[in-house]
């Protein structure tokens, strides 16, 4: 199929592996969807820790739920792009391991404490179930596919993170300051989750045309905004001053002054280079390595034989 | 030998298993597919696939657990009183609303087998 076609025929889940799909399309899908699965496992690691700090059972069983499901994610993720004949899940987890596989800039931070983990359960995941709910209609089948079981898990993922949310905000005067900071601390990151205003973004002219993506950038920030901001207000938290967020009611739109934004460090982390996400890249490399072994094993069975495993 | 078959009404649908067809081989088997389940039916796409060829696990096999059989409530959207969220987390938590409620369906179905 040439360019062209793709465009002309680029609806919902119109392509899948028995199209012929040119190279172009094949490569901006990969990229996609290689982005979207590194951010689900980088995400499970940086959730990870407070398996271990939950401040009680029924939200470690929750925490650790999360954890499972994000890493489960990742690997129906790593399949549908797979499927696209660009990379092998095995590249593209070795490229996330070597520091060359792109992922979200939030989870380029670490999480200094449990005050911080809602910004990340309910804001980050918020704003990315926003984007995810509009991939049940990309043009690659496999990932669409993939969306479908994110959507049904993701809904409690961001439940489970306002409810921490709240129980913080309806606690002590101090669990209130804690909660203020940690939402100073992560609203510009939060901000920045959609990247750059539209004219800034390189790739995303050409996967809206050929169905990839099906709402911009900029959209997809107000449309987060508007539902994620009177919850922020709901649970008395405050927006710093700066970067300011400035609400035009004649065309419901959200102003977000990006100059207020700290975009430097915004491409250092696009780049791996922000010292805390290299942290996290390699703390993810080193529990790579620590099972290769089991990896190996896995692999090196034959798949019958008269192994002791096997006769039981 | 038999094959097992599955359709696809449109490309936007998943694959659902229509039941199965005897054939010397593939071709052939391919060709019954075609007139046994989608000559009547719109289809996109079928699968025909030798029946040996699949693998199974059933919930009744010993060590199995599938289906959320166990007290897990933590797990679901619906545990959670948040009051109004957005549209797509309504979504998600109504498929998870219909998801429960067919689990509980099957439960009462199967009885205490």
């Amino acid at each position: 199929m040439d360019l062209s076609t793709v465009k002309e025929r680029a609806g919902p889940r119109q392509f899948g592996p028995t199209d012929d799909m040119p190279r172009e399309y094949r490569e901006a899908a990969t990229r996609m969807i290689q982005f979207h699965a590194n951010s689900e496992i980088m995400g499970a690691y940086i959730e990870r820790p407070f398996v271990r700090q939950a401040p009680s059972l029924d939200r470690k069983l929750a925490v650790s739920a999360q954890v499972q499901d994000e890493i489960g994610h990742g690997q129906l993720l790593y399949r549908a792009a797979e499927n696209l004949g660009i990379k092998t899940r095995e590249e593209m987890l070795d490229e996330l391991a070597a520091g060359e596989g792109k992922f979200l800039n939030c989870f380029h931070y670490p999480l200094g404490n449990w005050y911080e983990l809602p910004m990340i359960m309910f804001f980050v995941d918020g704003a990315a179930m926003r984007r995810q709910a509009t991939l049940k209609r990309t043009s690659w089948e496999p990932y669409a596919h993939a969306i479908d079981k994110i959507c049904f898990e993701e809904g409690f993922h961001i439940k489970h993170g306002e409810d921490i949310l709240r129980e913080l905000a309806t606690g002590s005067r101090r669990d209130q300051e804690l909660l203020q900071r940690a939402f100073e601390k992560w609203w510009p990151r939060i901000l920045q989750f959609f990247g750059p205003t539209d004219d800034q973004s390189t790739h995303d002219d050409f996967s809206q045309e050929v169905g990839l993506k099906t709402m911009s950038n900029d959209d997809l920030r107000n449309a987060f905004l508007n539902a994620y901001l009177p919850k922020a207000e709901k649970y008395g938290l405050e927006p710093p001053e700066y970067p300011r967020v400035e609400y035009h009611e004649d065309r419901d739109h959200y102003e977000v002054y990006e100059e207020d934004l700290d975009w430097d460090e915004f491409f250092t982390v696009a780049r791996n280079e922000l010292p805390t996400g290299r942290g996290q890249i390699d703390k993810r490399r080193r529990s790579q390595d620590a099972v290769a072994w089991v990896r190996e094993a896995i692999e090196t069975t034959p798949a019958s034989g008269d192994t002791p495993a096997a006769a039981d | 030998m038999i094959f097992e078959v599955f359709r696809q009404e449109t490309e936007s649908d998943y694959h659902e298993h229509v039941g199965n067809v005897h054939a010397p081989d593939e071709e052939m088997a391919r060709l019954f597919a075609q007139v046994m389940h989608a000559r009547r039916k719109p289809a996109n796409s079928l699968w025909v696939v030798p029946k040996e060829e699949i693998s199974e696990v059933d919930a009744d096999d010993p060590g199995v657990a599938m289906g959320g059989t166990t007290q897990k409530a933590y797990r679901w959207a619906t545990n959670y009183s948040t009051g109004r969220m957005a549209e797509e987390i309504e979504a998600s938590e109504a498929e998870q609303v219909e998801a429960e409620a067919r689990r509980r369906s099957t439960r009462s179905e199967g009885g205490d087998d």
